[in-house]
């Protein structure tokens, strides 16, 4: 007996389909075109990302000198770090220049983004034109702020000594230990702000108009009304901007890199350029990556409570 | 009235805080500018401070003919647009699948793909680097263009996840029922719509490229080889150039960037929102 051919052919059809809904159940119902599209992000992502951070925590363990192979060593640069001296000014100022940097920042752009609902003209000129510090390249700001701070030559003291009298010489701003950490923190916050402002200003166009109608018919003044309707409003973009801005200032290389390197005498000496010499003046790898690395379990919290808010406001 | 009295002053106050505000930020650009066209010797004899008096070209002519700064200008437009080709291709199908498509590890992905983009490159660098040398590509602008990924695609790709979730699902269904595959949903209906977040993010992208400074700081060893901001920086630890110098290239820097700002100023604006704080 012989089965016709077209039935063959339909019954290999039936098995293969069966097949593919049984992978589809277990896969999902797009699973081929969506691993297809995925695979470019998974490798990037394991080869760039995943993959380096395992070595690195692999390297902090050992004495890895450039050109040497890595030698297993334990915790031994961990613990010679923990009584470190120099290190622990290091932690100090990185919390120093991050903290301060973001309760400025938080401030200005606030400021920035109420004035900005206040009934202004030409707002999009405003925003566009206070959001050119951030589009700018940083080492480029860096070297503008450089030339302004600098001692004999520099605008800033000419301003204040010629033009306004406020002083009676000039300062050098960056190579006094009193006055560097302030004016590199002056720089990131310089930078900075825009991104906060524009941010709090897109979840203040966010809050219905209504609220504020009834607010005001219920008597609530500017401040009530700012406590009780905008503050609440903006809580999530708030939480979210002040993280993800903690985390990019902690690890911001390129303005103390440029304007002091870490001078005077460790005084403006944060994490990522103290990782950066440890790495590439002193040739010491592993103990340059425990550098970066000490503060990783605090990182890893903000991470993951980041990305939580984050996948939380997308959902909205 | 006292309603518009008050009303008036909170105006007058809002203008007198978005002049400060925009003096303060336009300063350093405006000072950068008078900077390159000044003679070193107006600087040093402190006359006519904030105007150029001869308005000289030399610094411009001296940076483009005495160094290696075309070399680096070349180098950083190499470096910036196949990254930004690279993260943008990768970024918007990876998106489009994680915002859309079902299968499993869907949302395991999206959360490592967030994470990711969250990792700072302070703790990647030093690996990052020994990775690079042992493929031999240190002190290559393929090992740049292998690295930059690293930061360029977790972002395009969470900015465009946002953009993809929200164009109406029905249109692509609608395109499904009428025979359209899936795939053919997507490239001829889904990615159309969606032109604007892309080339937005494409920008954003071939920014945080041309702006990048640590990679390019530590993977690159030959002078020829820098890229803008990289070769910027050397300028001042070699001290052999002035100031007027250095700002005519940090002028000549800036210019893509800021140019590209303005003509995708509103794009920028929202995808600036959209990608990072959405909600």
């Amino acid at each position: 007996m012989s089965v016709p051919a077209a039935r063959v052919e339909t019954r290999v059809a039936s098995v293969a389909r069966a097949r593919r809904i049984g992978l589809e159940r277990w896969l999902g119902a797009d699973y081929r075109l969506g691993f297809l599209f995925v695979a470019p992000i998974v490798v990037s992502v394991l080869a760039l990302v995943a993959y380096p951070f395992c070595y690195a925590i692999y390297l902090s363990l050992t004495h890895k000198l450039v050109g040497v192979p890595p030698v297993f060593v334990g915790l031994e640069n961990y613990l010679r770090l923990a009584q470190d001296g120099f290190f622990h000014r290091a932690v100090y100022n990185s919390f120093l220049f991050t903290f301060s940097s973001v309760a400025f920042k938080l401030l200005l752009g606030m400021a920035m983004a109420l004035v900005l609902m206040t009934p202004v003209r030409w707002r999009a000129f405003w925003t566009g034109v206070l959001l050119i510090p951030w589009v700018a390249p940083t080492v480029v700001s860096a070297l503008n702020f450089l030339w302004i701070y600098d001692g004999s030559l520099g605008v800033l003291n000419y301003l204040l000594v010629k033009v306004f009298r406020i002083l009676p010489q000039g300062v050098g701003w960056l190579s006094e230990p009193g006055t560097a950490m302030a004016s590199v923190i002056a720089v990131n916050v310089w930078r900075g702000f825009p991104f906060f402002g524009i941010s709090f200003l897109a979840g203040m166009k966010a809050i219905p108009g209504e609220l504020y109608e009834a607010a005001a018919v219920d008597g609530a003044n500017t401040l009530q009304r700012f406590r009780h309707i905008t503050l609440p409003g903006v809580k999530n973009i708030l939480i979210i901007v002040v993280l993800l801005s903690t985390i990019w200032t902690f690890n911001d290389f390129g303005i103390v890199y440029i304007l002091t390197r870490g001078g005077p005498g460790g005084a403006t000496m944060v994490l990522p350029v103290l990782a950066y010499e440890t790495a590439f003046g002193a040739q010491r790898l592993g103990e340059a990556i425990a550098v970066a690395l000490y503060l990783l379990p605090a990182l890893a919290l903000t991470i993951v409570v980041l990305a939580r808010y984050m996948r939380k406001g997308r959902k909205r | 009235m006292t309603g518009g009295l008050t009303g008036r002053l909170q105006l007058g106050l809002s203008y007198t805080f978005l002049i400060t505000l925009l003096l303060l930020v336009l300063f350093p650009f405006y000072w950068m500018l008078v900077t390159s066209f000044k003679t070193e010797d107006q600087m040093r004899s402190l006359v006519s401070m904030f105007w150029p008096s001869p308005f000289a070209l030399e610094n411009y002519q001296q940076l483009l003919s005495k160094t290696e700064f075309v070399s680096w200008y070349g180098n950083s437009i190499v470096v910036a647009v196949s990254s930004t080709f690279l993260a943008t291709a990768v970024g918007t199908i990876g998106a489009y699948a994680l915002a859309r498509l079902r299968f499993l590890g869907r949302g395991f992905m999206a959360s490592a793909t967030l994470i990711t983009y969250l990792v700072p490159p302070s703790i990647l660098f030093i690996p990052l680097y020994a990775q690079i040398k042992n493929m031999g590509m240190a002190n290559s602008l393929a090992g740049l263009i292998a690295a930059y990924p690293s930061f360029t695609v977790p972002f395009v790709t969470w900015l465009l996840m946002g953009y993809f979730e929200s164009i109406p699902e029905e249109l692509e269904e609608a395109a499904m029922i009428d025979g359209a595959t899936r795939f053919g949903a997507f490239y001829r209906i889904v990615l159309p719509l969606a032109a604007p977040g892309v080339l937005a993010a494409a920008l954003y992208a071939f920014t945080q490229a041309w702006n990048e400074f640590l990679y390019a700081l530590v993977f690159i060893t030959d002078a020829r080889l820098r890229t803008l901001p990289v070769g910027l920086a050397s300028f001042i630890t070699g001290d052999v150039y002035g100031w007027g110098f250095l700002m005519s290239g940090a002028v000549l820097t800036t210019l893509p960037v800021i140019a590209a700002y303005i003509y995708l100023q509103k794009y920028m604006v929202e995808g600036l929102t959209a990608g990072s704080v959405k909600g």
